[in-house]
Protein backbone atom coordinates (compact mmCIF):
# COMPACT_ATOMS: atom_id res chain seq x y z
CA UNK A 1 0.00 0.00 0.00
CA UNK A 2 1.44 3.23 -1.23
CA UNK A 3 1.67 6.05 1.33
CA UNK A 4 -0.58 9.24 0.08
CA UNK A 5 1.27 12.13 1.01
CA UNK A 6 -0.43 16.20 0.50
CA UNK A 7 1.27 18.78 -0.12
CA UNK A 8 -1.06 21.44 0.36
CA UNK A 9 -0.48 25.64 1.74
CA UNK A 10 -3.78 27.37 1.44
CA UNK A 11 -1.87 30.40 -0.26
CA UNK A 12 -1.04 30.36 -3.84
CA UNK A 13 2.51 31.20 -5.02
CA UNK A 14 4.07 30.01 -2.07
CA UNK A 15 5.76 26.63 -3.78
CA UNK A 16 3.58 23.77 -3.58
CA UNK A 17 4.50 22.80 -6.81
CA UNK A 18 7.96 23.36 -6.85
CA UNK A 19 7.86 21.39 -3.12
CA UNK A 20 6.36 18.24 -5.26
CA UNK A 21 8.32 17.89 -7.64
CA UNK A 22 11.51 18.34 -5.85
CA UNK A 23 10.01 15.76 -2.93
CA UNK A 24 8.49 13.22 -5.35
CA UNK A 25 12.04 13.38 -7.05
CA UNK A 26 14.07 13.09 -3.94
CA UNK A 27 11.62 10.05 -2.72
CA UNK A 28 12.42 8.32 -6.21
CA UNK A 29 15.78 9.35 -5.88
CA UNK A 30 15.95 7.45 -3.05
CA UNK A 31 14.96 4.46 -4.53
CA UNK A 32 11.21 4.79 -3.49
CA UNK A 33 8.61 4.14 -6.49
CA UNK A 34 6.78 7.29 -6.17
CA UNK A 35 3.73 9.00 -8.91
CA UNK A 36 3.10 12.66 -8.03
CA UNK A 37 -0.63 13.95 -9.32
CA UNK A 38 -1.44 17.50 -10.15
CA UNK A 39 -4.72 18.33 -8.62
CA UNK A 40 -4.53 21.44 -10.23
CA UNK A 41 -7.56 20.81 -12.67
CA UNK A 42 -7.63 23.82 -14.75
CA UNK A 43 -4.56 25.42 -14.35
CA UNK A 44 -1.79 22.49 -15.26
CA UNK A 45 1.51 23.37 -13.87
CA UNK A 46 3.03 20.22 -12.20
CA UNK A 47 4.36 18.96 -15.79
CA UNK A 48 6.17 22.56 -17.03
CA UNK A 49 8.18 21.94 -13.72
CA UNK A 50 9.10 18.41 -14.14
CA UNK A 51 9.49 18.92 -17.82
CA UNK A 52 7.35 16.93 -19.14
CA UNK A 53 4.50 19.10 -20.95
CA UNK A 54 5.52 17.58 -24.03
CA UNK A 55 4.43 14.36 -22.99
CA UNK A 56 1.21 14.87 -21.87
CA UNK A 57 -1.34 12.92 -23.72
CA UNK A 58 -4.39 12.16 -21.09
CA UNK A 59 -4.96 13.76 -17.53
CA UNK A 60 -6.36 12.56 -14.32
CA UNK A 61 -9.86 13.77 -15.25
CA UNK A 62 -9.39 11.83 -18.40
CA UNK A 63 -8.89 8.78 -15.92
CA UNK A 64 -11.59 10.16 -13.54
CA UNK A 65 -13.88 9.71 -16.53
CA UNK A 66 -12.69 6.18 -17.92
CA UNK A 67 -11.69 7.54 -21.21
CA UNK A 68 -7.86 6.67 -20.00
CA UNK A 69 -6.29 3.73 -18.03
CA UNK A 70 -3.95 4.94 -15.36
CA UNK A 71 -1.17 3.29 -17.30
CA UNK A 72 -1.70 5.26 -20.36
CA UNK A 73 -1.97 8.60 -18.17
CA UNK A 74 0.65 8.19 -16.14
CA UNK A 75 4.23 9.97 -17.68
CA UNK A 76 7.04 8.28 -16.79
CA UNK A 77 10.11 10.70 -15.97
CA UNK A 78 13.08 10.46 -18.44
CA UNK A 79 15.66 11.88 -15.64
CA UNK A 80 14.52 9.89 -12.69
CA UNK A 81 13.94 6.33 -12.05
CA UNK A 82 10.56 5.25 -10.18
CA UNK A 83 8.96 8.60 -10.96
CA UNK A 84 6.01 9.13 -12.49
CA UNK A 85 3.53 12.15 -13.10
CA UNK A 86 -0.15 12.23 -13.60
CA UNK A 87 -0.54 15.97 -15.26
CA UNK A 88 -3.78 17.76 -14.38
CA UNK A 89 -6.52 18.56 -17.08
CA UNK A 90 -6.23 22.34 -18.76
CA UNK A 91 -9.55 22.40 -20.09
CA UNK A 92 -12.17 21.29 -17.24
CA UNK A 93 -12.54 22.51 -13.46
CA UNK A 94 -12.50 20.93 -10.31
CA UNK A 95 -15.94 19.88 -10.21
CA UNK A 96 -14.44 17.05 -12.23
CA UNK A 97 -13.02 15.92 -9.35
CA UNK A 98 -15.38 13.71 -7.76
CA UNK A 99 -14.74 11.97 -4.27
CA UNK A 100 -15.18 8.41 -5.71
CA UNK A 101 -13.33 8.72 -9.03
CA UNK A 102 -10.46 10.39 -7.17
CA UNK A 103 -10.78 7.73 -4.31
CA UNK A 104 -10.74 5.65 -7.12
CA UNK A 105 -7.50 6.60 -9.01
CA UNK A 106 -5.82 6.72 -5.55
CA UNK A 107 -6.37 3.26 -4.80
CA UNK A 108 -4.91 1.58 -8.08
CA UNK A 109 -2.10 3.62 -7.67
CA UNK A 110 -1.82 2.26 -4.20
CA UNK A 111 -1.35 -1.24 -5.85
CA UNK A 112 1.83 -0.28 -7.38
CA UNK A 113 3.54 2.56 -5.46
CA UNK A 114 5.09 3.48 -2.29
CA UNK A 115 4.54 7.12 -1.93
CA UNK A 116 1.25 8.98 -3.91
CA UNK A 117 1.85 12.77 -3.52
CA UNK A 118 -1.02 15.23 -4.05
CA UNK A 119 0.23 18.35 -5.31
CA UNK A 120 -2.76 20.78 -4.14
CA UNK A 121 -4.36 23.80 -5.94
CA UNK A 122 -4.28 26.79 -3.71
CA UNK A 123 -7.60 27.83 -1.46
CA UNK A 124 -9.40 26.13 0.39
CA UNK A 125 -11.90 25.07 -2.35
CA UNK A 126 -13.15 21.51 -4.00
CA UNK A 127 -9.57 20.87 -5.45
CA UNK A 128 -8.00 21.61 -2.38
CA UNK A 129 -9.94 19.23 -0.78
CA UNK A 130 -10.29 16.38 -2.33
CA UNK A 131 -6.17 16.73 -2.67
CA UNK A 132 -6.09 16.35 1.12
CA UNK A 133 -9.20 14.19 1.68
CA UNK A 134 -7.82 10.56 0.93
CA UNK A 135 -4.08 11.64 2.33
CA UNK A 136 -2.29 9.81 4.83
CA UNK A 137 -0.27 12.80 5.84
CA UNK A 138 0.88 16.28 5.00
CA UNK A 139 3.34 18.92 3.91
CA UNK A 140 2.26 22.56 4.46
CA UNK A 141 4.19 24.98 2.82
CA UNK A 142 4.14 28.33 4.18
CA UNK A 143 6.29 31.34 3.44
CA UNK A 144 7.56 33.68 5.99
CA UNK A 145 5.31 36.41 5.77
CA UNK A 146 2.38 36.48 7.93
CA UNK A 147 -0.78 36.08 5.17
CA UNK A 148 0.59 33.33 4.25
CA UNK A 149 1.12 31.69 7.66
CA UNK A 150 -2.58 32.92 8.33
CA UNK A 151 -3.86 31.08 5.33
CA UNK A 152 -1.33 28.04 6.36
CA UNK A 153 -3.09 27.91 9.95
CA UNK A 154 -6.44 27.49 8.25
CA UNK A 155 -5.44 24.97 6.28
CA UNK A 156 -3.97 22.94 9.25
CA UNK A 157 -7.51 23.12 10.71
CA UNK A 158 -9.43 21.63 7.89
CA UNK A 159 -6.67 18.69 7.58
CA UNK A 160 -7.86 18.27 11.17
CA UNK A 161 -11.50 17.84 10.50
CA UNK A 162 -11.88 17.53 6.65
CA UNK A 163 -9.76 15.13 5.63
CA UNK A 164 -11.03 10.82 5.50
CA UNK A 165 -8.72 10.44 8.47
CA UNK A 166 -10.04 12.93 10.86
CA UNK A 167 -14.04 11.59 9.87
CA UNK A 168 -13.40 8.13 10.62
CA UNK A 169 -11.90 9.37 14.43
CA UNK A 170 -8.42 8.80 13.86
CA UNK A 171 -7.90 12.27 14.80
CA UNK A 172 -6.21 15.57 12.68
CA UNK A 173 -3.60 14.49 9.39
CA UNK A 174 -0.15 14.14 10.59
CA UNK A 175 1.01 17.07 9.12
CA UNK A 176 4.72 19.20 8.82
CA UNK A 177 5.52 22.73 7.59
CA UNK A 178 8.13 22.97 5.09
CA UNK A 179 9.07 27.09 5.19
CA UNK A 180 10.11 28.33 1.27
CA UNK A 181 11.56 31.28 0.49
CA UNK A 182 13.73 32.05 3.38
CA UNK A 183 16.06 34.81 3.34
CA UNK A 184 17.61 35.49 7.11
CA UNK A 185 19.73 38.32 6.14
CA UNK A 186 15.55 39.68 6.10
CA UNK A 187 14.56 38.11 9.01
CA UNK A 188 17.32 40.00 11.01
CA UNK A 189 16.23 43.19 9.56
CA UNK A 190 13.02 42.22 10.68
CA UNK A 191 11.16 42.22 7.88
CA UNK A 192 10.43 38.54 7.14
CA UNK A 193 8.85 36.06 10.68
CA UNK A 194 11.75 34.09 11.45
CA UNK A 195 11.77 30.56 11.64
CA UNK A 196 10.93 30.40 15.31
CA UNK A 197 7.81 32.80 14.99
CA UNK A 198 6.58 30.58 12.60
CA UNK A 199 6.64 27.45 14.12
CA UNK A 200 4.95 29.55 17.35
CA UNK A 201 2.30 30.16 15.66
CA UNK A 202 1.24 27.32 13.82
CA UNK A 203 2.65 24.53 16.77
CA UNK A 204 3.59 22.36 14.42
CA UNK A 205 7.16 19.96 13.51
CA UNK A 206 9.62 21.48 11.00
CA UNK A 207 10.28 19.08 8.01
CA UNK A 208 12.85 21.83 6.45
CA UNK A 209 13.39 25.82 5.50
CA UNK A 210 14.42 26.01 2.12
CA UNK A 211 15.99 29.41 1.31
CA UNK A 212 14.87 32.03 -1.11
CA UNK A 213 17.13 30.92 -4.10
CA UNK A 214 17.68 31.78 -7.50
CA UNK A 215 18.12 27.97 -8.36
CA UNK A 216 14.33 27.88 -7.74
CA UNK A 217 13.85 29.90 -10.64
CA UNK A 218 16.57 28.58 -12.99
CA UNK A 219 15.47 25.15 -12.14
CA UNK A 220 11.50 26.14 -12.83
CA UNK A 221 12.45 27.66 -16.19
CA UNK A 222 14.37 24.69 -17.22
CA UNK A 223 11.67 22.44 -16.16
CA UNK A 224 13.54 20.41 -13.81
CA UNK A 225 13.26 19.63 -10.10
CA UNK A 226 15.33 21.93 -7.97
CA UNK A 227 16.40 19.23 -6.11
CA UNK A 228 17.88 17.89 -8.86
CA UNK A 229 20.48 20.92 -8.57
CA UNK A 230 22.91 19.48 -6.07
CA UNK A 231 24.81 22.79 -6.03
CA UNK A 232 22.27 24.94 -5.22
CA UNK A 233 21.41 25.62 -1.37
CA UNK A 234 17.27 25.43 -2.02
CA UNK A 235 18.64 21.86 -3.68
CA UNK A 236 20.50 20.77 -0.91
CA UNK A 237 17.74 21.59 1.57
CA UNK A 238 14.85 19.87 -0.46
CA UNK A 239 17.58 16.55 -0.02
CA UNK A 240 17.61 17.25 3.64
CA UNK A 241 13.78 17.72 3.88
CA UNK A 242 13.29 13.94 1.83
CA UNK A 243 15.69 12.88 4.31
CA UNK A 244 13.78 13.84 7.58
CA UNK A 245 10.80 12.79 5.62
CA UNK A 246 11.97 9.57 5.37
CA UNK A 247 12.74 9.51 9.16
CA UNK A 248 16.28 10.70 9.26
CA UNK A 249 17.57 13.24 11.66
CA UNK A 250 19.21 16.24 10.08
CA UNK A 251 20.51 19.21 11.43
CA UNK A 252 18.44 22.83 10.00
CA UNK A 253 20.84 24.30 7.69
CA UNK A 254 20.65 27.74 6.23
CA UNK A 255 18.58 29.49 8.66
CA UNK A 256 21.57 32.34 9.45
CA UNK A 257 22.92 34.69 6.87
CA UNK A 258 25.66 34.14 5.27
CA UNK A 259 28.68 36.99 5.69
CA UNK A 260 29.26 37.80 2.25
CA UNK A 261 33.54 38.80 1.43
CA UNK A 262 34.63 42.24 -0.32
CA UNK A 263 34.44 40.41 -3.69
CA UNK A 264 30.82 38.34 -2.48
CA UNK A 265 29.23 42.12 -2.08
CA UNK A 266 31.19 43.61 -5.54
CA UNK A 267 29.26 40.72 -7.93
CA UNK A 268 26.49 40.65 -5.53
CA UNK A 269 26.68 36.00 -5.48
CA UNK B 1 -47.11 12.81 57.10
CA UNK B 2 -46.49 15.98 57.82
CA UNK B 3 -48.35 17.81 54.37
CA UNK B 4 -45.25 20.96 55.35
CA UNK B 5 -42.30 19.01 55.17
CA UNK B 6 -42.58 17.85 51.81
CA UNK B 7 -39.75 19.72 50.21
CA UNK B 8 -40.93 19.71 46.66
CA UNK B 9 -43.05 22.36 45.15
CA UNK B 10 -44.83 22.05 42.15
CA UNK B 11 -43.88 25.28 40.73
CA UNK B 12 -41.46 27.91 41.65
CA UNK B 13 -40.82 31.58 40.33
CA UNK B 14 -37.41 32.66 39.92
CA UNK B 15 -36.34 36.09 38.89
CA UNK B 16 -32.66 36.51 37.03
CA UNK B 17 -31.31 38.48 33.92
CA UNK B 18 -31.31 37.43 30.23
CA UNK B 19 -29.11 38.86 27.98
CA UNK B 20 -30.94 39.42 25.14
CA UNK B 21 -30.29 40.62 20.95
CA UNK B 22 -33.05 42.63 19.07
CA UNK B 23 -33.29 41.96 15.65
CA UNK B 24 -34.27 45.07 13.92
CA UNK B 25 -35.79 44.58 10.54
CA UNK B 26 -34.78 46.91 7.86
CA UNK B 27 -36.17 45.45 4.71
CA UNK B 28 -39.78 44.04 4.64
CA UNK B 29 -39.01 41.72 1.17
CA UNK B 30 -39.62 38.13 1.82
CA UNK B 31 -36.47 37.38 -0.20
CA UNK B 32 -33.54 39.69 0.83
CA UNK B 33 -34.73 38.70 4.74
CA UNK B 34 -34.64 35.29 3.71
CA UNK B 35 -31.35 34.90 2.33
CA UNK B 36 -29.80 37.79 4.97
CA UNK B 37 -31.16 34.84 7.51
CA UNK B 38 -29.90 32.07 5.88
CA UNK B 39 -26.30 33.75 5.98
CA UNK B 40 -26.54 35.04 9.56
CA UNK B 41 -27.53 31.10 10.88
CA UNK B 42 -24.44 29.42 8.20
CA UNK B 43 -22.08 31.52 10.35
CA UNK B 44 -23.08 30.48 14.11
CA UNK B 45 -25.56 28.08 13.93
CA UNK B 46 -25.79 26.80 17.17
CA UNK B 47 -25.49 30.45 18.73
CA UNK B 48 -28.26 31.53 16.68
CA UNK B 49 -30.70 28.97 16.91
CA UNK B 50 -30.43 29.48 20.90
CA UNK B 51 -30.25 33.31 21.46
CA UNK B 52 -33.48 34.81 22.77
CA UNK B 53 -34.28 37.41 20.28
CA UNK B 54 -36.79 40.70 20.17
CA UNK B 55 -37.96 41.81 16.99
CA UNK B 56 -38.03 45.54 16.51
CA UNK B 57 -40.69 46.33 13.11
CA UNK B 58 -39.82 50.29 13.94
CA UNK B 59 -37.85 50.85 10.87
CA UNK B 60 -40.91 49.37 8.57
CA UNK B 61 -43.63 51.76 9.62
CA UNK B 62 -45.97 52.43 6.75
CA UNK B 63 -45.40 48.55 6.12
CA UNK B 64 -49.23 46.83 6.31
CA UNK B 65 -49.66 44.63 9.62
CA UNK B 66 -50.42 41.93 7.25
CA UNK B 67 -47.28 41.96 5.87
CA UNK B 68 -45.67 42.23 9.19
CA UNK B 69 -47.08 39.24 10.96
CA UNK B 70 -46.17 37.00 7.90
CA UNK B 71 -42.53 38.44 8.14
CA UNK B 72 -42.25 37.65 12.03
CA UNK B 73 -43.48 34.43 11.15
CA UNK B 74 -41.36 34.04 8.89
CA UNK B 75 -38.36 34.85 11.04
CA UNK B 76 -39.32 32.00 13.70
CA UNK B 77 -39.73 29.65 10.77
CA UNK B 78 -35.85 29.92 10.03
CA UNK B 79 -35.28 28.38 13.77
CA UNK B 80 -34.96 32.04 15.69
CA UNK B 81 -36.37 32.22 19.01
CA UNK B 82 -38.67 34.90 19.41
CA UNK B 83 -39.51 36.08 22.53
CA UNK B 84 -41.30 39.42 21.81
CA UNK B 85 -41.23 42.37 19.59
CA UNK B 86 -39.13 45.27 21.05
CA UNK B 87 -41.92 48.26 22.35
CA UNK B 88 -43.05 50.87 19.67
CA UNK B 89 -46.56 52.29 17.61
CA UNK B 90 -45.93 49.43 14.90
CA UNK B 91 -45.46 47.10 17.57
CA UNK B 92 -48.24 47.51 19.62
CA UNK B 93 -50.66 47.08 15.94
CA UNK B 94 -49.16 42.79 15.29
CA UNK B 95 -48.88 41.82 18.43
CA UNK B 96 -52.04 40.13 18.76
CA UNK B 97 -51.46 39.19 14.99
CA UNK B 98 -48.05 37.37 15.96
CA UNK B 99 -49.04 36.37 19.58
CA UNK B 100 -45.67 37.87 20.71
CA UNK B 101 -45.74 40.74 23.61
CA UNK B 102 -44.01 43.90 23.39
CA UNK B 103 -41.38 44.17 25.94
CA UNK B 104 -40.29 47.68 26.69
CA UNK B 105 -36.03 47.54 27.45
CA UNK B 106 -33.91 50.13 29.13
CA UNK B 107 -33.33 52.06 32.48
CA UNK B 108 -35.20 51.08 35.27
CA UNK B 109 -38.55 50.27 33.65
CA UNK B 110 -37.44 47.40 32.20
CA UNK B 111 -40.51 45.45 31.98
CA UNK B 112 -40.99 41.47 32.84
CA UNK B 113 -39.23 39.27 30.56
CA UNK B 114 -40.62 35.76 29.90
CA UNK B 115 -37.94 33.32 31.39
CA UNK B 116 -37.35 30.31 29.61
CA UNK B 117 -34.78 27.52 29.23
CA UNK B 118 -33.11 25.99 26.28
CA UNK B 119 -33.35 23.02 25.38
CA UNK B 120 -29.83 21.59 24.57
CA UNK B 121 -29.93 20.26 20.96
CA UNK B 122 -28.34 18.06 18.83
CA UNK B 123 -25.46 19.91 17.33
CA UNK B 124 -25.16 20.82 13.68
CA UNK B 125 -21.85 21.83 13.25
CA UNK B 126 -18.52 19.71 12.44
CA UNK B 127 -16.33 21.94 15.01
CA UNK B 128 -19.09 21.97 18.20
CA UNK B 129 -19.62 18.90 19.92
CA UNK B 130 -22.38 19.03 22.11
CA UNK B 131 -21.34 17.90 25.64
CA UNK B 132 -23.29 14.33 26.08
CA UNK B 133 -26.60 14.20 27.69
CA UNK B 134 -26.48 11.97 30.76
CA UNK B 135 -29.69 11.30 32.41
CA UNK B 136 -29.46 13.00 35.86
CA UNK B 137 -31.26 10.96 37.79
CA UNK B 138 -31.23 13.98 40.57
CA UNK B 139 -31.20 17.28 39.66
CA UNK B 140 -28.77 18.19 43.16
CA UNK B 141 -25.77 16.30 41.36
CA UNK B 142 -26.66 18.17 37.72
CA UNK B 143 -23.12 18.88 36.30
CA UNK B 144 -22.58 20.22 32.90
CA UNK B 145 -19.67 18.45 31.79
CA UNK B 146 -17.11 20.94 29.86
CA UNK B 147 -15.47 20.79 26.77
CA UNK B 148 -11.99 19.88 26.67
CA UNK B 149 -10.21 20.85 23.14
CA UNK B 150 -6.55 18.80 23.08
CA UNK B 151 -5.76 20.15 19.54
CA UNK B 152 -5.07 24.09 18.27
CA UNK B 153 -7.67 25.74 17.63
CA UNK B 154 -6.93 26.56 13.84
CA UNK B 155 -8.01 30.04 11.94
CA UNK B 156 -11.38 30.10 10.82
CA UNK B 157 -12.63 26.92 13.10
CA UNK B 158 -14.94 28.15 15.92
CA UNK B 159 -15.70 26.04 19.35
CA UNK B 160 -19.13 26.40 21.22
CA UNK B 161 -18.77 24.97 24.57
CA UNK B 162 -22.69 25.02 25.32
CA UNK B 163 -23.91 25.00 28.79
CA UNK B 164 -20.70 24.64 30.52
CA UNK B 165 -16.98 25.96 30.11
CA UNK B 166 -14.24 25.72 27.31
CA UNK B 167 -11.00 24.06 28.24
CA UNK B 168 -8.42 24.70 25.12
CA UNK B 169 -4.69 22.87 26.03
CA UNK B 170 -3.63 24.39 22.66
CA UNK B 171 -2.97 27.71 20.89
CA UNK B 172 -5.67 29.21 19.40
CA UNK B 173 -4.87 31.10 16.07
CA UNK B 174 -5.86 34.37 15.01
CA UNK B 175 -8.68 33.92 12.92
CA UNK B 176 -10.73 31.12 15.37
CA UNK B 177 -13.26 31.61 17.38
CA UNK B 178 -14.08 30.24 21.14
CA UNK B 179 -17.53 30.66 22.52
CA UNK B 180 -18.36 29.22 25.73
CA UNK B 181 -21.80 29.69 28.06
CA UNK B 182 -18.95 29.07 31.20
CA UNK B 183 -15.52 30.28 31.61
CA UNK B 184 -12.37 29.74 29.24
CA UNK B 185 -9.27 28.44 29.83
CA UNK B 186 -6.49 28.99 27.19
CA UNK B 187 -2.89 27.04 28.06
CA UNK B 188 -1.84 28.01 24.88
CA UNK B 189 -1.25 31.73 23.52
CA UNK B 190 -4.70 33.05 23.09
CA UNK B 191 -4.34 35.06 19.24
CA UNK B 192 -7.82 34.09 18.27
CA UNK B 193 -11.48 35.66 19.59
CA UNK B 194 -12.95 34.58 22.94
CA UNK B 195 -16.57 34.86 24.02
CA UNK B 196 -17.28 34.09 27.52
CA UNK B 197 -20.45 33.78 28.86
CA UNK B 198 -22.15 34.03 26.01
CA UNK B 199 -25.98 33.82 26.75
CA UNK B 200 -25.50 36.47 29.46
CA UNK B 201 -23.29 34.27 32.96
CA UNK B 202 -21.73 38.03 33.73
CA UNK B 203 -19.23 36.04 36.51
CA UNK B 204 -18.01 34.21 33.62
CA UNK B 205 -14.01 34.96 33.11
CA UNK B 206 -11.34 33.92 30.77
CA UNK B 207 -7.73 32.56 31.54
CA UNK B 208 -4.97 32.28 29.06
CA UNK B 209 -1.76 31.21 28.99
CA UNK B 210 -1.05 34.21 27.08
CA UNK B 211 -3.30 36.77 25.85
CA UNK B 212 -2.68 38.13 22.20
CA UNK B 213 -6.38 38.28 21.48
CA UNK B 214 -8.33 39.64 18.50
CA UNK B 215 -11.48 40.50 20.76
CA UNK B 216 -12.58 38.92 24.16
CA UNK B 217 -16.32 39.22 25.56
CA UNK B 218 -18.06 38.49 28.53
CA UNK B 219 -21.86 38.11 28.83
CA UNK B 220 -21.98 40.48 25.22
CA UNK B 221 -19.66 43.22 26.48
CA UNK B 222 -16.15 43.01 24.34
CA UNK B 223 -13.34 44.75 23.60
CA UNK B 224 -11.49 44.37 20.20
CA UNK B 225 -7.64 44.04 19.70
CA UNK B 226 -7.09 48.08 19.04
CA UNK B 227 -8.69 48.23 22.57
CA UNK B 228 -6.14 46.27 24.57
CA UNK B 229 -3.10 47.80 25.48
CA UNK B 230 0.18 45.96 24.80
CA UNK B 231 0.56 46.81 28.42
CA UNK B 232 -2.45 44.59 29.46
CA UNK B 233 -0.83 41.42 26.63
CA UNK B 234 0.92 38.91 27.95
CA UNK B 235 1.44 35.93 29.57
CA UNK B 236 -0.71 34.40 32.79
CA UNK B 237 -3.92 36.47 32.08
CA UNK B 238 -6.99 36.86 33.82
CA UNK B 239 -10.45 38.80 32.10
CA UNK B 240 -13.35 39.44 34.11
CA UNK B 241 -16.06 41.55 34.08
CA UNK B 242 -16.91 44.51 36.36
CA UNK B 243 -20.43 46.19 35.73
CA UNK B 244 -19.92 47.06 32.05
CA UNK B 245 -16.20 47.10 32.04
CA UNK B 246 -13.77 44.31 30.68
CA UNK B 247 -10.74 44.03 32.78
CA UNK B 248 -8.04 42.51 32.14
CA UNK B 249 -5.44 41.53 34.95
CA UNK B 250 -2.19 39.46 35.87
CA UNK B 251 -3.25 36.04 37.62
Amino acid sequence: MARIVVITSGKGGVGKTTTSAAMATGLALEGHKTAVIDFDVGLRNLDLIMGCERRVVYDFVNVINGDASLRQALIKDKRTENLFILPASQTRDKDALTEEGVGQVLDELSQEFDYILCDSPAGIERGALMAAYFADEAVVVTNPEVSSVRDSDRMLGILASKTRKAEQGEGPLPSRLLLTRYAPERVDKGEMLSVEDVVEILSIEMLGVVPESQSVLNASNAGMPVILDKESDAGQAYSDAVARFLGEERPHRFLTAQKKGILGRLFKG
Amino acid sequence: MNAHSSPIQPIEFKGRMILVSILRLHDADPQRLHDAMDARLREAPDLMRDMPLLVDVEPLAGTLPETLIQVVQEIRQHGFKLIGLHSGTVAQTIAEGTGLPVIVLGGKTGAEVPLRHATPRESGTVETPAPPQEQATTLQFLHTPSLVVNQPVRSGQQVYARGGDLIVLGTVSAGAELLADGHIHVYGTLRGKALAGVRGLVGARIFCRRLDAELISIAGHYRIAEDILDAERGENRLVTLAGETINISEI
